[in-house]
């Protein structure tokens, strides 16, 4: 036991199975509502509170019932809404925080330090203080029940940490190699095209990720400054109309539900990685 | 966590400011000039209404046009402060996004610890699954959850009563204040605390190996590395953390709004984000409501000083 690759060979204990124990209970913490909202989702409405742990009673009819326009349920309408509104916040909010981002990452000035102290002021602003100046405002354009009168709100809240995310991974990009692109014979233009762009899109991708996660969730101002023609998918969610009147159409905002995250939760599957690194970005440098 | 993102605070000097005097000094402002005029237009005016409709008497009548504007000075103020609703809002908010924030970091932290001692599968698998939670719209979580413990059919009543706990026959998780607020907290958790676990993950990660190996050598027991080596290190990262888990926690408002039905039995689940709004749009209060929205703001505005003074107090450019 004297030689360094003994020490390494341990004796069995429980303390690796403890581990994957702890990973267990948590993945099923996470899993388990994720696990029956879809199982709901496909089930009969009859028996809706079956806790039979796999798919019984299979049927779309929810998905259905979630589409029906008879109801007055308008979730075709609801996502599309959430697309535009979600769609637009991103690329305004990209297209203004990559200017921002590029002189707070790459320049030096003065009251830089004021400047994103106020960017990460503006990002922790809640939007409860906004709804009430806004709900007048709006009422007094005539915008109430407009696009713009969800975009507007939910740029306010966008950009702030857009700005910031961005300005996290443009500080980590290798800036010398436009420099030496420019030696090398490259017209400026040249040198972002190639060089700048082709870093730079990853990062900006990501965070344009971040800020449609963030746009489609949000529900406080959209639950107060939607009609019905602007109504986005959260506020559908929260104020569903099922088959049955005088019951809880559980099963109904299940399929509605599974809908709207299952999206999400792809994205996520498949871009992961990023999401952690622009999660992490202003935090860990 | 690309190895780009994620390197020593003690690395190289940034390349920033490299370039010649020949853009001039205004180079920056034009760059920052659309972001500021779109913030400062987006944030500055409701802002100022904001503050300026906390000074009115303001409701359904002047909103219409039926009665006209009184200027009642700090009159909501004065108001909210000697009602004791508004302590016990107040209270409410404190203790419960407390609690959220304490839950959030222990278990977010804890995972990281736990993540690092995965096999590199179960660890995708980890992350995966719960950045699923963190993406889904607070509005989903809260469906879900208030489905699953329906007081006579969900299915955490129906498994704890086939355990032999019939005190939980019927039981309603929202009817008492303390059950209703961890209900919702439990939620809360769920869909926070994979931010924590990343970004302290990725902390971790950042910790030169040599470090832990050779306490490691040194007989250090795991607890006693955390305790010892890896807290301290990561001091920075868990202010970071902690500070942005107490504010996004002081705004919750779907869940409570969605998953107590808009406050609770008689209020005793209110929180002042949710306060807020009832007052200005359950009540057309909005004179008290905008003041209720000054105070949140002073708060979190208060709060976010705290945590742009300690990240300068850590050397660290912002």
């Amino acid at each position: 036991m004297s030689t360094p690759t003994a020490t390494r060979r341990r004796a069995f204990t429980w303390a690796p199975t403890r581990t994957y124990v702890q990973a267990a209970v948590i993945l099923i913490w996470c899993l388990l509502p994720f696990y029956w909202m879809i199982v709901t989702a496909f089930r009969d409405v009859g028996y809706t509170f079956d806790p039979t742990p796999f798919f019984t009673h299979v049927t779309f009819d929810n998905f259905a019932t979630v589409f029906d326009e008879s109801l007055g349920n308008h979730f075709a309408r609801n996502l599309l809404n959430s697309l535009i509104v979600a769609g637009l916040t991103t690329v305004i909010s990209l297209l203004v925080g990559v200017f921002a981002a590029y002189a707070l990452a790459r320049l030096k000035f003065r009251f830089k330090e004021m400047v994103l102290g106020f960017v990460l002021g503006a990002s922790m602003f809640p939007g409860v203080a906004l709804i009430t100046p806004l709900f007048q405002l709006f009422t007094n354009l005539g915008w109430m029940g407009s696009y713009q009168a969800l975009i507007i709100p939910s740029i306010s809240f966008s950009l702030p940490l857009a700005v910031y995310t961005l300005t996290s991974f443009f500080r980590e990009m290798p800036w010398e190699l436009e420099e030496a692109a420019r030696i090398d014979g490259c017209t400026q233009g040249q040198a972002f095209r190639k060089i700048i762009l082709p870093l730079a899109a990853p990062a900006t991708f990501t965070t344009a990720i971040l800020t449609f996660i963030g746009a489609w969730n949000e529900f406080l101002i959209a639950n107060q400054l939607s009609s019905d023609a602007t109504k986005t998918v959260t506020v559908a969610i929260a104020s569903f109309a099922g088959a049955q009147p005088h019951q809880e159409p559980y099963t109904a905002v299940m399929a509605a539900g599974t809908v709207v995250t299952i999206p999400l939760v792809i994205l996520v599957l498949i871009f992961q990685k990023k999401i952690v690194a622009g999660l992490t970005a202003g935090a860990v440098k | 966590m690309s190895s780009s993102t994620v390197s020593l605070r003690q690395g190289a000097p940034r390349p920033a400011g490299r370039r010649g005097p020949r853009f001039g000094a205004f180079e920056p402002w034009f760059y920052l000039a659309p972001a500021f005029i779109v913030l400062i237009g987006l944030l500055g005016y409701p802002i100022f209404q904001l503050v300026n409709i906390s000074l009115y008497d303001y409701r359904q009548a002047q909103v219409s046009g039926a009665a006209p504007l009184e200027f009642t000075g700090l009159g909501n103020y004065q108001q909210l402060l000697s009602d004791p609703q508004f302590w016990a809002v107040l209270g409410n908010t404190v203790l419960f996004a407390g609690f959220c924030v304490v839950i959030t970091i222990l278990v977010g932290g804890w995972l990281a610890v736990l993540a690092t001692r995965l096999r590199p599968w179960v660890r995708t698998l980890l992350f995966v699954v719960s950045m699923g939670a963190w993406a889904t719209p607070a509005v989903t979580g809260s469906a879900v959850w208030l489905f699953l413990f329906d007081p006579t059919l969900g299915l955490v009543n129906k498994t704890l009563v086939a355990l032999g706990l019939h005190a939980f026959d019927g039981y309603s998780w929202t009817y008492d204040k303390w059950s209703a607020f961890g209900l919702v907290a439990s939620e809360v958790v769920w869909c926070s605390f994979p931010f924590v676990m990343v970004t302290v993950y990725a902390g971790i990660q950042a910790i030169p190996t040599e470090v832990i190996e050779a306490a490691r050598l040194d007989g250090a027991s795991m607890g006693q590395i955390a305790r010892t080596i890896m807290l301290p290190m990561l001091r920075p990262i868990m202010m970071i953390v902690i500070i942005q888990s107490i504010i996004w926690d002081f705004k919750i408002f779907s869940q409570i709004y969605i998953m107590t039905s808009g406050g609770g039995v008689a209020g005793q689940n209110l929180v002042i984000n949710v306060y807020s709004y009832q007052q200005a749009f359950a009540a057309s209060l909005y004179g008290l409501g905008s003041a209720l929205g000054v105070i949140m703001t002073v708060i979190l505005m208060a709060v976010t000083l705290v945590y742009l003074r300690l990240i300068k107090k850590d050397g660290e450019a912002l």
